[in-house]
C-alpha cells in the first residue's frame, strides 16, 4: 500500500491510436479490441518497483478527440510525465506529434518527462512509418521512444517503466522540485523530504543497509 | 454613504433623485474622463448605488464597466470597485438596501449575467483577475463568478473549461493564505462542480482530495463549522456519480484519510451539551461520503475495493463504535446504521466483521441482536426501524455463514433458554400484534433463506409451543394461520413474501406446505376473489404467485394437490385469464417499482411499506415460469400420442404464422406512426425554442426601455414561465412517446383474439386427433394380436416366407408411427409456445393502444397551447409597438413644447426638467 513516491502521468495522441488500451494492458493486463472512444478523461493507477523503491503510477488517460481538447489541455500542467502515443499503421498521426509537442510545451511544466510511443507493432504488415522515423523524432525533439503493443503487450511494462526510471532520475539529479505537488510527483507518507535528501546525498549511511 | 456625499454633494438631494438619472451621469463620466482619479471616483459612486438602482445600473454601466475592466487593470482599486458593481447587479440576494420596485424583478441576475456572459471573452477576463494577489482584486472576483456560476450554472462551466487552465486557476485559490478567499472558493467550486463530470475530474487532478481533506482537518474536522460542511459538500460533489474519481480517490489512499474524522470522543461531558447542530450535518455528510463510495449501484468491482479498505484501516470498526456508542442523536445513529449496512454488504470478510461486534451491555450481546431489538420495537422511531432491517439484509446477502447463523438460532438444539437470540426477536416480531413489526420481521426471515436451499429445508424443523396443552406447530403451519385469519396489509404481504420465498426452489417446503388441506383453497378462494382495492389487488396477486410457486416447484408427494391435480383445479376455479391477470397486478404496483430501485429502504413513512428489494427479484425471476407452468397443456404431461391428420396441424399452424406475420406488420406501422409523432413532437420543440429566443429578446429590448413598461415587463415574464413549463410538458411527452415507441414491438389485440380463436381450434382439433392416434393405436394392438395368432399358426404350418411379409409390415407401419408421433409431438411443442407468445403480445398491444391514444392527446392539447402562446406573443408584440408609437409620439410632443430630447431609447418620458437641473447645478 505504502509508496516512496507517487508520479502522476497522462496520455496523449490521436484519437484511435491505442492510449486506453496501453493504459488496460499496463493495470489490468488485457486488451480491448473494439475502440471504445474515451470522453473526456478516465483515470487508472498501478504500482511499480524500481530500484526497489516503490512507486505509484497515477495515469489520466485523454481523449484524442480534438472536441475534447480543451479538456485534456487542463491535465499537462501537473503531470511529471507524459505517454505521447501514435499508431505505427497511420501516417496522419505521426505527422500530427509535433501538434501534440507544442501544446504539452506550451501547458506543462518544463521537467515533465516525455516517451514517445509508436503503438500496434504487431500490424507489421500495416506499418506506414518506420521506426527510424520514430527515432528520429524523439532524437531531435529530445524525447525518448519505444514501439510497443497493447495487443501484445509488447514493450508496454516497459514504457511505462522507462517513464519512471527517468523522472526518478530526475529526482536523484534534483532537478525536480519534489516538495512542489504541481510537478506530479508526491513523495510517500512515511518518507519525509528530510530523510529523502539524505537518501540522495549519501548511499553509505543507515538508509543503504535497509535497502533489499 | 461616504463617497456617495463626496461625488454628489448634496446626499438629500440625490435620494430624492431618478436612480437613473444619477446613474447616466455617473456613466458619462467614468467614460469621458481622461483622469483615472475622476474614473475611480465615478466607478465607486455606480458602487454605491448598484445595490439600490441595481436594473438602472445594469442596463446602463455594464459595457463602461466592462471597458474599465480591460483598460484600467493596473489600478486594483477601481478594478474591485468595478467588480464589486457587477457582484451587486447579479446578485439576486436580498439586501436591505433593497428597493421594492427591485424585488419584484425577478431573476434580474439571471439576464444580466446572460448578456455578460454573451461574450466568453468576459468570463476569461474576470479568470485573468484571479493571477492579481491583491485582496481588492481577488476577493471580488471570486464572489462574482460564483454568483454568474449560480445565476447560470451549465453556460458558465462549459466556458470555463473551454478558458486554458481556467478550472486550475480557481483550484489554485485553495491555496490562499487569506482565509476568506479560500472559504469563499470552496462555495465557487461547490458551484463549479456540480453535475459536470469532466470539471469534477479536473478538480481531482488538480489534487483536490488531498487539499480538502486538510482544511477538514484543520478546522477541527466534524467539530467544525460551516466551512467543513462546504468541504465534505464538495468531496461529495466530486465523488457523485464519478466512478473515475472514485477510483482515484481510492487509489490515493484518502480513504484511510478519511477515518479519523469518525473518531467521535464519547466524553462524559460532550454528553451533557449534546450534538451541534453543525455536528450533525457534518456527520450526515461524512456518512453520505462513504456511502458514496460504496453504493449498491456503483460496479461491483468498485463497491468491493473500496468495503475491503474501509475495513483494513479501520473505518468499519470506528463506525460500529459509532453504533454502540452512547449520547449518539438518533438520524445520526439511523445514518450510521445505513452506512454500515452499505460497507458490509456482499462482503465476506465485513459481515464476519459485524458479526463479532459486541454491544457494552450486561451481559455482552451480539450488536446484530441489540439491532433487531430495535426493529421489532414498536417505540423506535420509524426510519432507525427500517436502517436496522437493511443492515440486517445487508449482512446476510451473499452469507450463507451467516444466514446459517441466524436460522441455527430457531432450531430447538441451539435453544439457549437464558439468553436472547435473532430467532426468538424474529418469531417475536412475526407474531406480535404491530403489522409493521411483521413485515420487518418476515422480510428479515426471508433474507435468511433467500438463495439457499438448505435454510429453507432448516427452517422447516422449527417448531412453535402455541398454548399450554396443544400440540406444538410448525412455523411454516402458523405462518399460514396467521395469513388466514386476516389482519392488515403488511402484515400478509409480509407472510405472502417469506412463504414465496420460502417454497420456491424448495419442493419438501411445498409438500409440507401443500400437506395442510386448507391451504390451497384459502389461496384459491383469495385468488377467484373479485372485490379490489389495489392493496387488496396485491394481495391477490402474491396468492396467485404462491400457487404458481405450488406449482412450479411440486414433486407430486401430495395426491390430493399433485402438479396436474392443481392445474385442473386452477384452471377450473380461476381460469388461465384472471389467473395471469391477478398475477401480473403486482409487478405493476408503484411500490413494487419503487422497492425495485435499490435495496435501500428509503421510505419516510409506515405506510409506503409494501415489497422488499430481495424479494421484487425473487418476483422478476419466477413471474414467467410460473405462468408457463400454469398455462401449459395438460396433454402436454401424459405420455405421447400421435394421430393420422399431421397435414391438417401444418396448415392450421402456417396459418397461425402468417397471422403472427400480419400482426408484426401491424406493429411496423405502429412503430412509424411513433415516430412521426417524435419528429412532430420535436417540431414544436424547436418552434417553442424559438419562440422562447424571440421573448429572450424581446426581454432584453423591453430591459433596455426600462421601468415605464413594467406592465408588459410582467407579461414577458409570465409567457417565459408558461414556455419554460410548455417545454417541459414537451420533454415529458417526448420522452414518454419514447417509451411507446420501445413498446411498439409488440402486436395488436384483433389479431390476437383472431389468434386466440384459432389456438382453440387448434386445442380442439388437437384432441380429436388424439383420438383418432388412440384408435390408431388400439387398431394396432388387434393386428399385433393377429399377428401372433399367424405367427403361432405359421409355426405350426412352417410356412415362414408369409410371416417375414407380415412383420416386415408390421416393421414399417411400427416406424411411420414413430415418425408421426415426433412430428405431433414436434408440432404441438410450437403451439404451446405461440400460444404463449399471443398472449403476451395481446397484452402488450392493449396497453400500447392505449398509451397512444394517451400520446395523441397530449399531443393535441400541446398543439392548443401552442397557438395560444403565440397569440399571446403576437399580442406582446403589438403591444411595444404600441409603446414604441407613443414614445415617438411624447418625443414629437416634447419637441413641440421645445424640451431637448435625445434620441436615446433609454431616455425616459417621465424624467422631468426639474432633475436636469439639478444636475447641471451639481
Ligand atoms: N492490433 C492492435 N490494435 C490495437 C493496439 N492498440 C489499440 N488497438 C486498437 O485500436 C483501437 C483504438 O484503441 P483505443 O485504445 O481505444 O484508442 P484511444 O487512443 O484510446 O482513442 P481515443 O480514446 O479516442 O483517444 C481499438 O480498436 C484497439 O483494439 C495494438 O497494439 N495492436
Ligand atoms: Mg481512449
Amino acid at each position: 500500500m505504502s509508496y516512496a513516491y507517487l508520479f502522476k502521468y497522462i496520455i496523449i495522441g490521436d484519437t484511435g491510436v491505442g492510449k486506453s488500451c496501453l493504459l488496460l494492458q499496463f493495470t489490468d493486463k488485457r486488451f480491448q479490441p473494439v475502440h471504445d472512444l474515451t470522453i473526456g478523461v478516465e483515470f487508472g493507477a498501478r504500482m511499480i518497483t524500481i530500484d526497489g523503491k516503490q512507486i505509484k503510477l497515477q495515469i489520466w488517460d485523454t481523449a484524442g478527440q480534438e472536441s475534447f481538447r480543451s479538456i485534456t489541455r487542463s491535465y499537462y500542467r501537473g503531470a511529471a510525465g507524459a505517454l505521447l502515443v501514435y499508431d505505427i499503421t497511420r501516417r496522419d498521426t505521426f505527422n500530427h506529434l509535433t501538434t501534440w509537442l507544442e501544446d504539452a510545451r506550451q501547458h506543462s511544466n518544463s521537467n515533465m518527462v516525455i516517451m514517445l510511443i509508436g503503438n500496434k507493432s504487431d500490424l507489421e504488415a500495416r506499418r506506414e512509418v518506420k521506426k527510424e522515423e520514430g527515432e528520429a523524432f524523439a532524437r531531435e525533439h529530445g524525447l525518448i521512444f519505444m514501439e510497443t503493443s497493447a495487443k501484445t503487450a509488447a514493450n508496454v511494462e516497459e514504457a511505462f517503466i522507462n517513464t519512471a526510471k527517468e523522472i526518478y532520475q530526475k529526482i536523484q539529479d534534483g532537478v525536480f522540485d519534489i516538495n512542489n505537488e504541481a510537478n506530479g510527483i508526491k513523495i510517500g507518507p512515511q518518507h519525509s523530504p528530510a530523510s529523502q535528501s539524505l537518501n540522495v546525498g549519501g548511499s553509505g549511511g543507515n538508509q543503504g543497509g535497509n535497502c533489499c | 454613504m461616504d463617497y456617495f456625499r463626496k461625488v454628489l454633494g448634496a446626499p438629500q438631494d440625490v435620494q430624492t433623485n431618478s436612480g437613473a438619472d444619477t446613474v447616466e451621469r455617473l456613466c458619462e463620466r467614468v467614460s469621458s474622463s481622461t483622469l483615472l482619479d475622476d474614473r475611480r471616483d465615478a466607478v465607486r459612486a455606480l458602487k454605491a448605488l448598484s445595490k439600490k438602482f441595481r436594473l438602472e445600473v445594469g442596463t446602463q454601466a455594464m459595457d463602461i464597466l466592462l471597458n474599465v475592466l480591460e483598460h484600467d487593470r493596473t489600478d486594483a482599486e477601481i478594478i474591485g470597485y468595478a467588480l464589486d458593481t457587477f457582484y451587486h447587479i447579479m446578485s439576486n440576494e436580498p439586501t436591505d438596501e433593497d428597493d421594492v420596485s427591485n424585488v419584484s424583478g425577478h431573476d434580474l441576475g439571471g439576464q444580466f449575467t446572460e448578456i455578460f456572459i454573451k461574450h466568453a471573452e468576459n468570463v476569461s477576463l474576470l479568470l485573468s483577475f484571479l493571477e492579481e494577489y491583491d485582496f481588492h482584486v481577488r476577493w471580488p472576483t471570486v464572489k462574482l463568478l460564483t454568483v454568474l456560476l449560480t445565476n447560470r450554472q451549465k453556460e458558465l462551466q462549459e466556458i470555463i473549461l473551454v478558458v486554458p487552465m481556467g478550472v486550475s486557476r480557481l483550484m489554485d485559490l485553495l491555496s490562499d493564505s487569506r482565509e476568506i478567499i479560500r472559504n469563499d472558493a470552496l462555495l465557487l467550486l461547490n458551484q463549479l462542480t456540480k453535475g459536470h463530470a469532466n470539471i469534477q475530474k479536473i478538480v481531482a487532478f488538480e489534487n483536490a482530495f488531498e487539499r480538502i481533506i486538510d482544511i477538514i482537518r484543520d478546522e477541527g474536522a466534524t467539530d467544525g463549522g460551516i466551512v467543513v460542511e462546504d468541504c465534505l459538500l464538495l468531496l461529495q460533489n466530486l465523488l457523485r456519480n464519478n466512478a473515475s474519481n472514485q477510483n482515484f480517490f481510492k487509489e490515493g489512499s484518502y480513504i484511510q484519510k478519511l477515518k479519523p474524522f469518525f473518531q467521535i470522543h464519547d466524553e462524559p461531558h460532550s454528553k451533557q451539551i449534546g450534538w451541534s447542530a453543525q455536528k450533525v450535518t457534518n456527520m450526515h455528510l461524512l456518512l453520505q461520503l462513504v456511502r458514496t463510495l460504496v453504493s449498491p449501484n456503483n460496479p461491483q468491482n468498485q463497491t468491493v475495493a473500496c468495503q475491503k479498505v474501509m475495513n483494513q484501516c479501520g473505518l468499519l470498526q470506528d463506525l460500529c463504535s459509532i453504533l454502540m456508542a452512547s449520547g449518539v442523536p438518533a438520524d445520526v445513529l439511523t445514518e450510521t446504521i445505513n452506512t454500515v449496512s452499505e460497507v458490509i454488504r456482499g462482503s465476506q470478510m465485513n459481515q464476519e466483521y459485524f458479526a463479532s461486534v459486541l454491544a457494552p451491555s450486561t451481559p455482552p450481546r451480539p450488536a446484530i441482536v441489540v439491532l433487531l431489538m430495535s426493529m421489532v420495537n414498536e417505540k423506535q422511531p420509524f426510519v432507525l426501524r427500517c436502517a436496522v432491517l437493511y443492515c440486517f439484509q445487508s449482512f446476510l446477502y451473499k452469507n450463507e455463514v451467516g444466514q446459517s447463523q441466524i436460522i441455527q438460532t430457531l432450531l430447538p438444539t441451539a435453544a439457549d433458554a437464558n439468553s436472547i437470540t435473532a430467532g426468538q426477536l424474529l418469531c417475536g416480531g412475526l407474531f406480535s400484534a404491530d403489522p409493521l413489526s411483521n413485515w420487518f420481521a418476515s422480510v428479515a426471515l426471508l433474507h435468511a433463506i433467500v438463495e439457499n436451499p438448505t435454510q429453507k429445508e432448516q427452517l422447516l424443523r422449527v417448531q412453535l409451543a402455541t398454548s399450554l396443552g396443544s400440540p406444538p406447530v410448525s412455523l411454516l403451519q402458523q405462518c399460514c394461520n396467521m395469513l388466514s385469519q386476516g389482519g392488515k396489509l403488511q402484515t400478509r404481504i409480509g407472510l405472502l413474501m417469506i412463504l414465496c420465498g420460502w417454497l420456491s426452489d424448495c419442493p419438501i417446503a411445498v409438500s409440507h406446505f401443500l400437506n395442510n388441506t386448507a391451504n390451497v383453497p384459502y389461496l384459491i378462494s383469495q385468488v377467484s376473489s373479485s372485490e379490489g382495492d389495489e392493496h387488496e389487488a396485491i394481495v391477490q396477486g402474491l396468492c396467485a404467485f404462491l400457487l404458481g410457486i405450488c406449482m412450479l416447484y411440486n414433486d407430486d408427494t401430495s395426491e390430493a394437490f399433485s402438479k396436474t391435480a392443481l392445474k385442473q383445479i386452477m384452471q377450473n376455479r380461476i381460469g388461465l385469464e384472471s389467473f395471469t391477470d391477478k398475477l401480473s397486478q403486482v409487478a405493476q404496483n408503484e411500490s413494487y417499482t419503487r422497492a425495485a430501485k435499490k435495496p435501500h429502504l428509503y421510505h419516510k413513512h409506515p405506510s409506503e411499506i409494501v415489497f422488499d428489494y430481495e424479494f421484487t427479484r425473487l418476483f422478476k425471476s419466477l413471474e414467467n415460469e410460473v405462468l408457463k407452468a400454469v398455462s401449459g397443456s395438460g396433454s402436454n404431461m401424459n405420455g405421447r400420442k400421435s394421430g393420422p391428420s399431421t397435414e391438417q396441424y401444418k396448415n392450421l399452424l402456417k396459418e397461425q404464422e402468417d397471422q403472427v406475420l400480419l400482426l408484426r406488420q401491424r406493429i411496423e406501422e405502429l412503430q412509424s406512426h411513433a415516430i412521426s409523432a417524435d419528429k412532430s413532437i420535436v417540431e414544436l420543440q424547436r418552434q417553442v425554442q424559438q419562440l422562447k429566443d424571440q421573448n429572450a429578446l424581446l426581454k432584453a429590448q423591453k430591459g433596455s426601455l426600462s421601468p415605464a413598461s413594467s406592465i408588459s415587463s410582467d407579461e414577458v415574464d409570465s409567457l417565459k414561465r408558461e414556455v419554460e413549463s410548455l417545454r417541459l410538458q414537451l420533454h415529458n411527452s417526448h420522452i414518454f412517446s419514447n417509451t411507446v415507441s420501445d413498446e411498439n414491438k409488440e402486436n395488436d389485440p384483433d389479431g390476437a383474439s383472431v389468434l386466440n380463436v384459432t389456438i382453440a381450434r387448434l386445442q380442439s382439433e388437437l384432441a380429436h386427433k388424439d383420438e383418432e392416434v388412440l384408435s390408431l393405436r388400439s387398431e394396432l394392438d388387434r393386428v399385433n394380436e393377429v399377428l401372433k395368432q399367424k405367427t403361432s399358426e405359421q409355426t405350426a404350418a412352417s410356412s415362414s416366407v408369409s410371416n417375414a411379409e407380415v412383420e416386415l409390415k408390421l416393421q414399417q407401419t411400427e416406424e411411420k408411427l414413430k415418425l408421426i408421433t415426433d412430428e405431433r409431438n414436434h408440432l404441438q411443442e410450437r403451439l404451446t409456445k405461440s400460444n404463449e407468445e399471443n398472449l403476451k403480445l395481446a397484452n402488450t398491444i392493449r396497453k400500447l393502444e392505449d398509451e397512444k391514444v394517451d400520446a395523441v392527446n397530449e399531443k393535441e392539447n400541446l398543439k392548443e397551447e401552442m397557438d395560444t402562446l403565440k397569440k399571446e406573443q403576437d399580442d406582446l408584440l403589438v403591444l411595444l409597438a404600441d409603446q414604441d408609437v407613443k414614445i415617438d409620439k411624447y418625443k414629437t410632443k416634447l419637441k413641440e413644447l421645445g424640451q431637448e430630447v435625445e434620441d436615446d431609447d433609454d431616455d425616459d418620458d417621465e424624467l422631468g426638467e426639474d432633475n436636469e437641473e439639478d444636475l447641471d447645478a451639481d
